[in-house]
């Protein structure tokens, strides 16, 4: 069970291989081995959407998978998103303006999500808005302005779209 | 006004920052993942941290091998509760109230358990892989004892004790009577009889609790990063059990994913990993885990009242006699004590409400469950739910509009400040204007026309409000009355302006969520006249911030908030003798604004506040005479006259209820809220959305369930259910801003009044949407599928 694996994973446009045990979890593999603390724990049981993070593209709760199991794939954190606080991305910026976020600890789980939603969906209703962050919990803004945000959001990165056109 | 005057006020004056909606300062950190929580902290040559936890509610223990779990590989160390007492001191937190029985909390059992999850054992390993593995090799024997799973079994007669040298199972016996309860029952037009129910849940902060303790043999000092609301209080707590000298010991609360008063406590299993540090010499974290935070962190709000109503004709309450019994599970809590809960509910039961006759007894139970401690709103959201409910069956029995009857009942206007029945003194307030507002700007009419075009169509809707005020920022008097052991009445900050002009602020509260670096910034630059860039907040280590509190019971920014005003009005005091003695003014002349300090009219006599601070440090023999060269000031807090400062709302709400399925929905929440003057209304509305969003969680789906053996049943998110994005409607929030007169600037406290009135209002919505089958008096929360469709049972049986 202690015998390690080598395990190849691209970390926001880094290649990394770590050196874990098969039952090690990504997230504790993201956290622990390559030091990206912005993946939060918030159960461990695949419920409240702290850990999430993008791979190939995708959603994925990493605290429902092996590290092994990500062998080989691309992955998205958090820290991927700004290089510094002057830069945010427009799904952060909007959180900003709209109050999305209080103690924080759910906000990179929230942001994630939000940002490939609006990828699949560019100009979405709030009621999808709250249908696609109905899987990550945060316990302290009630959703009204996480909702604001990600509407603002969504409705900026569409202006940005049209001027871009012009 | 020439153009000339114009130009000088516009550069001699700053728009206030006191009232404006600015955004956050500290929210670009957490958004790109650059927020340190505890679990993000790693030292070198760390340990980790596995408890083992009571599986038997109740039990002796007779025996705790660790034989195995110490060879397992990789294991460094299994403490067992024996051990542990040799160790540590258990918490102890008394109560002064004369009734109050005490109890002994280990940071590990020996002898005895007294809870499912209680911590028996601790294994320290490698990683906490290493650590779950061995944890799991310990074997520890119980002899059972009977449980006491519920209030019932613990007030029956002939029940098992939890502890020995108790007389019964009351933790504290209160008694209030005043005016003439009697009176108002013998000359009544009714009297009602009401049970109401609200069952156990909690605050559960996203973030787990956590804690690194590291100790430095060389010279006996002792460092705890731990995810906690009250660092000061958890050093002191510290220093008294494990009897280390205070100066010893330093306390960093880094940021917190979440308290909601569930992380201000001095917890077992903060001692338990500061004395393993101490015992191997190397840094230990222990992370909680979700289970471990369900069984065992804290739970809150399990509350039974009994009461009997005595109403007019007109409908107006002349008494209230109630009795109220609080499960506090197993042991009193440090630094809140088992009374908290039946204190403030007895205290608070009349609301907003002039009843002047009431009597109440209440009861602080022992249980074998989690300890009891307070979460957003402490024992009011159950106080406003036995009250408000008993408005709208006054309102039934009477045949009167449930917004009548209130009308009927609130404190008016002309009676601030009013003395309540039990001796509180409510400064101020706008009971009938948030109630009124709150059906305006909800829109009652239009929720009104909706509900009759459903039910047209077969569906049930329903409409509920509900009425509160809220002590905010109780003060010494306050505590002082509470019997409690510490007086938790000031809080504390130091303003510190450097040589380069920026700012410093120190407070002795904790920000995880309130928005504290940006509204104390907000003050203290309106103070200073510097641009809000140039403060910056720090709170969170013993070290560097001065002693205080801490943050709970909505009282940061009219107490921290206050002293960092305080304190920046001192330093402002001393540029201002600064300037006035370089512009050779009269200091009563001197204003701040702009990053100047100006003669009052004339911006071309001004001088930058920086060249000030930088000569303050670095050119002292310009300084006044008898100016001390440092721009540093400390002040503490505490609102005259020391009764705290009364917030109040109203909330209104909209929902479907489905027969068939017991499910509710929301469609719309409203809430006017009044908490005095806003230092920032963008973080009062995300406070007050927090707030009503857990409200809504306990008043559908948030409970601990027990079993009769003490076994708890929620141990998951799949069985202990938060609500999601899809729960919560767009909550609106609009505001009243009736000033405080006892504190500065008018403020009010309001963290926790969201989470207060949602039970009510929803309990009231759903009676109203089943009363097309019968009339039926909605009295326990959460409102799960199973007990909406025993109501709508009890609905038809009535009408039949
Ligand atoms: S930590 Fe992964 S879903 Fe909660
Ligand atoms: S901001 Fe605290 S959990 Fe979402």
């Amino acid at each position: 069970m202690n015998q390690h694996h080598e395990v190849r994973l691209n970390v926001n446009g880094t290649e990394h291989t770590v050196s874990v045990p098969p039952r090690k979890l990504l997230v504790d593999c993201l956290r622990e081995d390559l030091r990206l603390t912005g993946t939060h724990v918030g159960c461990e049981q695949g419920v409240c959407g702290a850990c999430t993070i993008i791979m190939d593209g995708q959603n994925v709760r990493s605290c429902l998978m092996f590290a092994v199991q990500a062998d080989g794939a691309s992955i998205e954190t958090i820290e991927s998103l700004a290089s510094g606080p002057e830069d945010l991305h427009p799904v952060q910026q909007a959180f900003v303006d709209c109050h999305g976020l209080q103690c924080g600890f759910c906000t990179p789980g929230m942001v994630l999500a939000a940002k490939s939603f609006l990828e699949q969906n560019p100009s979405p209703t709030d009621d999808e808005i709250r249908e696609a962050i109905a899987g990550n919990i945060c316990r302290c803004t009630g959703y009204t302005f996480i909702v604001d945000a990600i509407r603002t959001a969504a409705e900026r990165m569409a202006g940005e779209e049209a001027g871009q056109h012009v | 006004m020439s153009e000339t005057q114009a130009e000088t006020q516009a550069a001699t004056q700053q728009p206030k920052l006191l009232g404006a909606r600015v955004t956050r300062v500290e929210d670009p950190r957490f958004l790109t993942g650059n927020g340190r929580y505890v679990d993000d902290i790693a030292l070198p040559g760390m340990l980790h941290v596995a408890f083992v936890r009571s599986t038997m509610a109740h039990a002796d223990i007779t025996g705790v091998n660790v034989e195995a779990a110490a060879s397992h590989p990789g294991v460094h160390a299994v403490v067992t509760g024996a051990e542990m007492a040799g160790e540590a001191k258990p918490i102890t937190c008394d109560s002064l109230v004369p009734t109050w029985q005490a109890t002994e909390y280990p940071a590990l059992a020996h002898e005895r358990v007294r809870f499912v999850g209680e911590a028996v054992a601790a294994v320290v390993a490698d990683d906490r892989y290493i650590a779950e593995d061995a944890s799991e090799l310990v074997r520890v024997e119980y002899s059972a004892r009977e449980p006491v799973a519920s209030i019932e079994a613990a007030i029956r007669d002939g029940a098992p004790r939890l502890h020995d040298s108790w007389e019964d199972n009351f933790f504290v016996k209160r008694h209030f009577n005043g005016g003439d309860v009697e009176g108002a029952m013998a000359e009544a037009d009714g009297v009602l009889e009401l049970d109401l129910v609200s069952h156990r849940h909690s605050g559960i902060p996203l973030e787990c609790r956590g804690c690194i303790a590291d100790y430095n043999r060389g010279d006996n000092t002792l460092t705890l990063w731990t995810s906690t609301q009250i660092p000061h209080l958890v050093r002191t707590g510290l220093a008294d059990v494990l009897e280390m000298p205070e100066n010893s010991i330093r306390v960093i609360a880094p940021e917190v994913g979440g308290g909601y008063g569930i992380k201000g406590h001095l917890f077992p299993e903060e001692i338990a990993v500061a004395v393993l540090a101490r015992k191997l010499g190397r840094a230990v974290k222990w992370i909680e885990d979700r289970r471990e935070h369900l069984l065992a962190c804290i739970h809150a709000r399990e509350h039974h009242h009994r009461l009997q109503v005595a109403y007019k004709q007109d409908g107006t309450v002349t008494g209230i006699k109630a009795l109220l019994y609080v499960d506090c599970g197993a042991y009193s809590v440090y630094p809140w004590t088992s009374t908290m809960d039946t204190g403030m509910a007895l205290g608070i039961l009349p609301g907003p409400y002039r009843i002047r006759n009431y009597e109440c007894e209440a009861y602080s139970v022992t249980t074998n469950k989690c300890p009891l401690g307070p979460y957003r709103g402490v024992a009011r959201p159950a106080a406003c739910f036995s009250i408000e409910r008993a408005m709208d069956e006054v309102a039934h029995a009477v045949g009167l509009d449930p917004f009548e009857v209130r009308r009927r009942n609130l404190v008016r206007d002309d009676e601030f400040p009013y003395e309540s029945v039990t001796g509180l003194i409510y400064d101020s307030g706008s009971f009938h204007e948030a109630l009124e507002k709150v059906c305006r700007d909800g829109d009652l009419e239009g929720m009104r026309r909706l509900q009759e075009e459903a039910r047209a169509e077969g569906r049930y809707l329903g409409i509920g409000f509900s009425c509160y005020t809220e002590q905010t920022a109780h003060t010494t008097n306050e505590f002082i009355k509470r019997g409690v052991p510490i007086i938790f009445g000031y809080d504390t900050a130091i303003v510190r302006m450097d040589p380069s002009g920026t700012v410093l602020v120190h407070v002795s509260t904790h920000s995880h969520g309130q928005g504290h670096e940006t509204t104390y910034a907000q003050v203290v630059a309106d103070q200073l006249g510097i641009p809000l860039e140039s403060v910056k907040v720090a709170f969170g280590d013993t070290a560097a911030t001065p002693y205080g509190h801490g943050t709970f019971a909505s009282r940061s920014a009219v107490l921290a908030g206050g002293a960092s005003l305080r304190a920046a009005q001192k330093v402002a005091e001393m540029l201002v003798r600064f300037a006035a003695e370089h512009l050779e003014a009269d200091p009563g002349d001197i204003e701040l604004a702009q990053g100047k300090a100006f003669v009052r009219g004339s911006a071309s006599r001004g001088v930058e506040i920086a060249d000030l601070a930088r000569w303050a440090y670095h050119r002292p023999e310009k300084l006044p005479d008898g100016m001390e060269p440092v721009l540093e000031a400390v002040s503490s807090y505490d609102a005259d006259p020391g009764t705290g400062t009364f917030a109040n709302a109203a909330h209104l709400v909209l929902v479907e209820v489905d027969p068939e399925t017991g499910g509710v929905k929301l469609l719309r929440y409203a809430v006017t809220e009044d908490c005095g003057r806003m230092i920032n209304p963008l973080i009062v509305d995300g406070q007050v959305h927090g707030g009503v969003a857990q409200g809504i969680g306990g008043a559908l789906l948030e409970e601990f369930v027990y079993d009769e053996n003490g076994q708890l049943l929620t141990t998951t998110f799949l069985d202990y259910l938060l609500p999601g994005a899809t729960d919560i409607p767009k909550i609106e929030v609009t505001h009243l801003e009736t000033l405080s007169p006892f504190t500065l600037e008018g403020i009010k406290g309001m963290g926790e009044g969201g989470a207060i009135g949602p039970g009510p209002a929803v309990a009231s919505a759903v009676a109203d949407a089943l009363s097309p089958f019968g009339h039926v008096f909605v009295n326990e929360l959460p409102l799960t599928p199973e007990r909406v469709r025993k109501f709508v049972q009890q609905a038809t049986g009535n009408a039949a």
